[in-house]
């Protein structure tokens, strides 16, 4: 691997606030060491743009590790940018040549408002979890971990969903803006588990509910989501989704 | 009983109504056109073809009605999921580009609402130059009957509507090749293993059709039958 510096084009959404009209917004870097990863050469040109006395880039970030999900941006068209299984914190400089032109700009769905920059509030989110993503069980002192068996392939289906970070990019991809993927992996995570089975019925009616009510569009199956995801959640759980939502249905 | 009227106007209930209707019309699809294939064995074939359907009477009427429905429901959804769309996304990217695999955002399913509305129009039509049309009589086995294999013989020498009749059974197998992929997805049938099995199903469905509807033009027109 070159240690060779390479020049970037960036082509960022710079908008102020909520309501202020953005725009694309050149920068010029001429010093991008390939093993950064897509934030640091972020830092790299904050730091540059305060030294020149202007306002720094706002970008969502934390554990920069994968799993925390905030780093949501939109880089070259694509959500968290060209690589498999990836998030925007993972990609490094090296999957971009000397020379290239990116593309950054924020989620865009009517659900997810911009905040500042690339930062959107993803809320909406929460609230479709709080709709019923959750198991409500008094926990009295810690069950034995053996007391109640789950065949090891349904544990593994359940943990595969639970994998989901809500960073978004399924929306941010979809060209319906659709939460299905998102709200499909919440709910087949307790599909497959039987702490999941009371509340299985309320749960789904109520969780498809309130991503219609968030305003974000209809599925059309693109599968744009899967392709997208760096959990790589596949769109079983948005058919899985559809299926407890019609076993709902029926008492 | 709200329980299932809130479920037909959920996301999943949407989707679940374009995908059973989409498939009925597939049914349809499927029947018209071995309807249509009769015309290769000739006048006899497929005039007695179309006058026993006509004999079903009150069958027949009850399956058109069926259809109606199916199709209503069908262009309703079809269209307020493109707005909703529209209304989900109201500032769109600079840059947008897909993933690839395993998206399954192929040029057929980004064009649904444009194949949709065009193969809309073309039903319009389509029932227009044959299903009001005023038949011919002809006599087969002594008995007085509709000479379909006249019209359509008259109809596709036309240039206009052979041509237009052919791209829009190109713009069939296309809305097909996404359509009855989506309908499976849609009804939740689909397992990570059946996906792309399924997925492939679609696209050989969506060709042979399109094929099988473009034959009976072509060879009419090219006089080959
Ligand atoms: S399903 Fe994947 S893309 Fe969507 S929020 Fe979860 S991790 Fe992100
Ligand atoms: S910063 Fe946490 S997933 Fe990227």
């Amino acid at each position: 691997m070159s240690d060779q510096q390479m020049t970037i084009h960036l082509k960022v959404w710079r908008q102020k606030g909520p309501n202020s009209k953005g725009e694309l917004v050149d920068y010029t870097m001429d010093d991008v060491n390939p093993h950064m990863s897509f934030l640091e050469m972020f830092d790299w040109l904050n730091e540059k743009l305060m030294k020149q006395g202007e306002e720094p880039i706002e970008f969502d970030h934390d554990c920069r590790e994968g799993i925390c999900g905030s780093c949501n941006m939109m880089i070259n068209g694509q959500a968290h940018g060209p690589q498999k299984a990836t998030a925007a914190c993972q990609l490094h400089m090296r999957q971009f040549s000397d020379g290239d032109t990116i593309y950054v700009e924020p989620w865009r769905a009517k659900a997810f408002p911009i905040i500042k920059d690339l930062v959107v509030d993803r809320s909406a989110f929460d609230r479709i979890v709080e709709a019923g993503g959750y198991v409500s069980v008094n926990t009295g002192g810690a069950v034995d971990a053996n007391a109640q068996l789950i065949p090891k392939k349904e544990a593994d289906i359940a943990f595969d969903y639970a994998t989901c970070i809500g960073c978004g990019a399924c929306v941010a991809a979809c060209p319906n803006s659709s939460a299905s993927l998102f709200t499909g992996a919440k709910i087949a995570q307790f599909a497959h588990l039987p702490q999941g089975e009371p509340e299985r019925k309320e749960r789904a009616r109520a969780m498809v509910d309130q991503m219609k009510e968030e305003g974000f569009g209809d599925c059309s199956n693109f599968a744009e989501c899967e392709a997208v995801c760096p959990k790589e959640i596949s769109i079983t759980a948005i058919a899985e989704m559809r299926r407890e939502y019609v076993k709902s249905l029926f008492d | 009983m709200s329980k299932f009227k809130a479920a037909l106007q959920s996301q999943v209930g949407r989707k679940l109504i374009t995908g059973i209707t989409g498939l009925g019309l597939v049914l349809f699809i499927i029947v018209h056109l071995l309807g249509n294939l009769s015309y290769f064995g000739g006048p006899e074939a497929i005039n007695t073809y179309s006058h026993t359907l006509h004999e079903l009477g009150g069958l027949l009427w009850a399956a058109r009605l069926g259809l109606l429905v199916f199709f209503l429901f069908h262009i309703y959804l079809g269209i307020s999921i493109w707005l909703e769309k529209r209304r989900a996304r109201p500032v769109g990217y600079e840059s947008y580009n897909s993933r690839g695999v395993p998206s399954r955002q192929s040029w057929s399913a980004r064009s649904m609402i444009i194949t949709g509305v065009i193969l809309l129009v073309f039903v319009v039509f389509h029932l227009n130059t044959f299903a009001f049309h005023d038949f011919q009589t002809t006599v087969i086995n002594g008995v007085e009957m509709h000479d379909v294999h006249a019209r359509l013989t008259e109809v596709f020498q036309h240039e206009v509507y052979t041509i237009s009749y052919v791209l829009t059974m190109v713009l069939l197998g296309m809305h097909l090749r996404h359509g009855v992929w989506s309908s499976f997805q849609s009804l939740g049938w689909m397992s990570r293993n059946s996906n792309p099995v399924v997925y492939s199903i679609a696209y050989i469905l969506g060709l042979i059709i399109a094929v099988g509807f473009i034959g009976l033009p072509v060879s009419i027109y090219f006089g080959l039958v």
